[in-house]
């Protein structure tokens, strides 16, 4: 097997067309969710969405191929427009049952475009995440290095 | 193939710091509990408790010398927090992208009111 690690975290950066508002209304409006939820071939026939802190949400996405997947969680932080904290499990799959934490910032840059910044670990609360931050990444970082010497010449 | 309960060990040895320093101390070697346990100020038998979590893990492996045991980091058990990370960057990046498309539609109604 390759020992390579490609990734020392999901840390996705992205620019949209559209107010850091209507982003998160995206994230918070089921009717918005179920429309963009999902990876090509995908569609998200259910969403129910309890957005305050400490409510749930439930959600499942369906392709002709892989069938209906579950998932939901709990929202940790909401501050509109800017902040969003969450966590994320899937019921079933590759990384089912696993708890992770989702956290999303929305910064605006006055020409329309907002930048969305999509943060995702498996360390499963706010207060445990905390003290996690810088270890997770300084740690793949050196393990990856070691992994990159063990490789046969 | 790794299961999904390997996975979840392994998220779980991984999410503490102490046994993250001792990862750290491993990738620059092999090496004895005590020498593992020297720069931490816990007792010997908490450093022989993580090393059974690390162990029942699978990220790190122990010698057979009865004495000695040194630890060896086993970095294959990584793989599967590697492939963990990979399955939700796909997931995401996807759905990014429908959330862009959606984002121009919505842009297309306003426009036409």
């Amino acid at each position: 097997m390759s020992a390579q690690l490609a990734d020392d975290e999901l840390l996705i950066t992205r620019d949209f067309d559209a107010s850091a508002s209507l982003l998160f209304t995206l994230w918070s409006d089921p009717d918005h969710f179920r429309r963009w939820m999902g990876p090509e071939g995908f569609d998200c026939p259910e969403a129910e969405i309890d957005f305050r802190i400490g409510g749930r949400y439930r959600g499942m996405i369906r392709s002709k191929d892989h069938g209906d997947s579950w998932f939901g969680g709990e929202y940790r932080e909401i501050e509109r427009p800017t902040r969003l904290v969450f966590t994320w499990t899937w019921d079933t799959g590759p990384s089912g049952e696993v708890e992770t934490l989702v956290t999303i910032t929305f910064r605006e840059h006055g020409d329309g475009k907002t930048t969305m910044t999509f943060h995702q670990t498996p360390f499963i609360s706010v207060e445990r995440r905390d003290s996690h931050v810088g270890g997770w990444n300084s740690l793949f970082n050196k393990l990856a290095a070691y992994a990159a010497k063990q490789q046969p010449k | 193939m790794q299961t999904e309960d390997h996975l979840s060990a392994t998220l779980f040895a991984l999410a503490d710091p102490t046994r993250r320093a001792i990862l750290e101390r491993l990738s620059r070697g092999e090496a004895t509990v005590n020498e593992i346990a020297a720069p931490f100020e816990i007792s010997l038998p908490a450093v022989s408790r993580h090393l059974k979590v690390l162990e029942g893990a699978g990220l790190i492996s122990r010698g057979r010398d009865a004495q000695w045991r040194p630890c060896r980091l086993e970095i294959a058990s990584l793989k599967s927090v590697d492939e963990w990370l990979a399955h939700y960057r796909r997931f995401w990046t996807g759905s990014f992208d429908k959330m862009d498309a959606y984002i121009a539609t919505l842009k297309d109604k306003k426009d036409k009111k």
